[in-house]
């Protein structure tokens, strides 16, 4: 886990070991498949939505303004690498 | 429905008749008819040295024994009224129940009245309360147990009933699994010492104990068996590790009750009681049995939940709506039933009296008992469980029939048992918490469930912890899941994928 390289979609890793250490301890990282809706079926709550905020702008240097508070955003792995790399990109490097 | 012959009289006929046949068998120890009777007379004894008013009801303190036994015959024989709670109860339990139905002295198998401690005598508020003789309680689950006077005509209309339906006779074995205060006594115990039959006791101290229940079935034949389906897992699981050849020939009747019975339970029953007829019985401590399912020969094999079967003879029953409607056709409601073993209300008990009513829709005179139990009625006629009607709970607003979310979860093909349970939680008031015993081998995870949830439930009902473990869950003395356990578990690194 720790050799993650710098590739935007190499996210998915990281995003998927923070929600199973917070959220789904007993799954592994190949159980949890990058398009699973975790909105519909409880994994993240509405609570859970605000932990996951935190972290990603904890750990990847993002402030998520109000109008991305889409849960859409947050449904499933693949929509929060994007939502990540989509940010990311669009944030110009050392500012 | 004829009168029945009265207990007391149909008692003393076997005493008379077969002074020395077996009337009981406690730890491989038989107690005659003759000697029942002479423990009963030296018991009625205490009941005489009291200063008891002609309607003065005693409680009785006892775990199963032939003493035990004994003091209750006493009390029969005599005419006195009797509540019989669980010895189990916590003291203050105990005092408080004496306390409501009236009982100055509690009596003990050994001798001993003790004086109960409490503030004079209430109010006795029973409707009908000449002709009762026993009074039972309900188990407690949701606060104070309450107790439930059983007509003296109606335990006799039920006695007539079972002996007639499971051909308990002299010469017929029956074993007695329950615990003495349960109504399944009615038929084990009551019944067979009515008919002249044998009565082969467990006692509760080695209930749990598979290999004592193997071989106290080894020991004494028995025709007739009645327990909670975790007694026949016990067997089984005793039978397959130390004796797997092991067959019970002489049991003919073979019944379940009070709780569903799990599929690799029922499945194995045929090869223990190879001559048996099996039964699927539904009743309540307040009506007593109403319902029985007798399975057909391939039955244990067919898999999915077992219907309860057809009414007894004289039971009446009705599916109600959530509007209070009756349902003429197939679908999902409270059931209803109305039977001739049934008590007339709680005793001392006006806000829990709601739950003995006329016909919803006043079709007839009879009067019915809400079970809080909800079924499923298929458009053949065949009713079956669902769980508790009364398990609703709000869950962000939305009413959430905890029975139904452990349905789903049972339904699941790798799930072989589930709890649901309610927590309080700072953010929505109240969260769903699941306990689950996967099936053996499994590898079944909380995503995999969670998805199936989903599948089957609103959002609110998807429980918000997801406990999956490969131990049984905890149940009670009597073999139900012990939801209590479940809310509150100890610490336990056994309970893998906690997930919030």
């Amino acid at each position: 886990m720790s050799n993650v390289s710098s590739n935007v979609s190499s996210n998915v890793s990281v995003i998927k070991q923070f929600l199973i250490d917070e959220f789904l301890p007993d799954v592994s990282a190949a159980e949890l498949d990058v398009d699973h809706d975790m909105l519909s079926d409880g994994v993240i709550d509405s609570l859970g939505v605000l932990k996951l905020i935190a972290w990603v702008e904890e750990r990847f240097g993002l402030t998520v303004s109000d109008t991305e508070l889409d849960p859409d955003n947050f449904r499933t792995v693949t929509s929060i690498d994007a939502f990540i790399a989509n940010n990311t990109r669009s944030v110009p490097a050392g500012s | 429905m004829a009168e029945a012959t009265g207990f007391r009289d149909a008692f003393l006929a076997q005493v008379r008749e077969r002074p020395d046949a077996a009337a009981l068998v406690w730890h491989g120890r038989e107690t005659t008819y003759r000697e029942l009777y002479e423990m009963a007379g030296k018991a009625g004894a205490q009941l005489v040295a009291l200063d008891l008013g002609p309607e003065e009801p005693v409680g009785i303190v006892a775990k199963k024994s032939p003493e035990a036994v004994a003091l209750v015959l006493a009390c029969v024989l005599a005419g006195r009224r009797f509540l019989l709670p669980s010895p189990a109860f916590a003291d203050g339990t105990l005092t408080e129940l004496f306390a409501q139905s009236g009982c100055r002295y509690a009596l003990t198998p050994y001798g001993d009245a003790m004086l109960v401690a409490w503030d004079g005598p209430p109010e006795l508020r029973v409707a009908e309360w000449t002709d009762v003789t026993f009074m039972l309680t309900t188990s407690g689950s949701t606060g104070l147990p309450k107790v439930v006077p059983l007509h003296q005509a109606a335990v006799d209309r039920f006695i007539a009933w079972a002996a007639e339906k499971f051909d308990i006779r002299p010469g017929r074995g029956v074993l007695n699994y329950a615990p003495l205060n349960f109504d399944l006594c009615l038929l084990d115990i009551w019944t067979t010492l009515a008919h002249g039959g044998r009565v082969v006791l467990v006692d509760p101290d080695h209930a749990a104990n598979g290999y004592h229940l193997l071989e106290l079935l080894v020991r004494h034949e028995v025709h007739v068996v009645q327990a909670v389906p975790m007694f026949y897992g016990l067997l089984l699981y005793a039978a397959m590790t130390r004796d797997p050849d092991r067959r019970f020939a002489s049991v003919e009747h073979v019944m379940f009750t009070g709780d569903a019975i799990p599929q690799c339970t029922l499945e194995q029953l045929p090869g223990l009681f190879p001559a048996a007829r099996m039964y699927n019985i539904y009743g309540c401590t307040e009506t007593n049995d109403s319902f029985v399912h007798e399975l057909g020969p391939q039955a244990t094999r067919a898999g999915g939940p077992l219907p309860i079967g057809a009414p007894l003879p004289g039971v009446h029953a009705e599916v109600v709506g959530t509007d209070g409607t009756v349902l003429s056709g197939p679908g999902t409601g409270e059931l209803y039933v109305s039977t001739p073993f049934q008590a007339s209300g709680y005793l001392n008990r006006p806000s829990q009296n709601h739950r003995f009513a006329p016909h919803p829709q006043g079709w007839d005179d009879r009067r019915y008992f809400r079970t809080g139990d909800l079924v499923r009625r298929t458009v053949d006629g065949e009713i079956f469980l669902l769980g508790r009607s009364d398990f609703q709970v709000k869950v962000r607003g939305v009413a959430i029939n905890t029975a139904q979310v452990e349905r789903v979860l049972l339904d699941h093909p790798d799930v072989r048992e589930a709890a649901v349970v309610t927590q309080p939680d700072d953010l929505t008031g109240v969260r769903l918490v699941a306990s689950v015993q996967r099936a053996e081998g499994s590898r079944l995870n909380s995503l995999v469930l969670r998805s199936h949830c989903a599948k089957h439930l609103p959002a609110a009902g998807i429980p918000a912890e997801l406990r999956i473990g490969d131990e049984p869950l905890p149940k009670t003395a009597t073999g139900k899941v012990d939801r209590n356990a479940v809310k509150f578990p100890d610490v336990s690194p056994d309970v893998q994928g906690r997930v919030s």
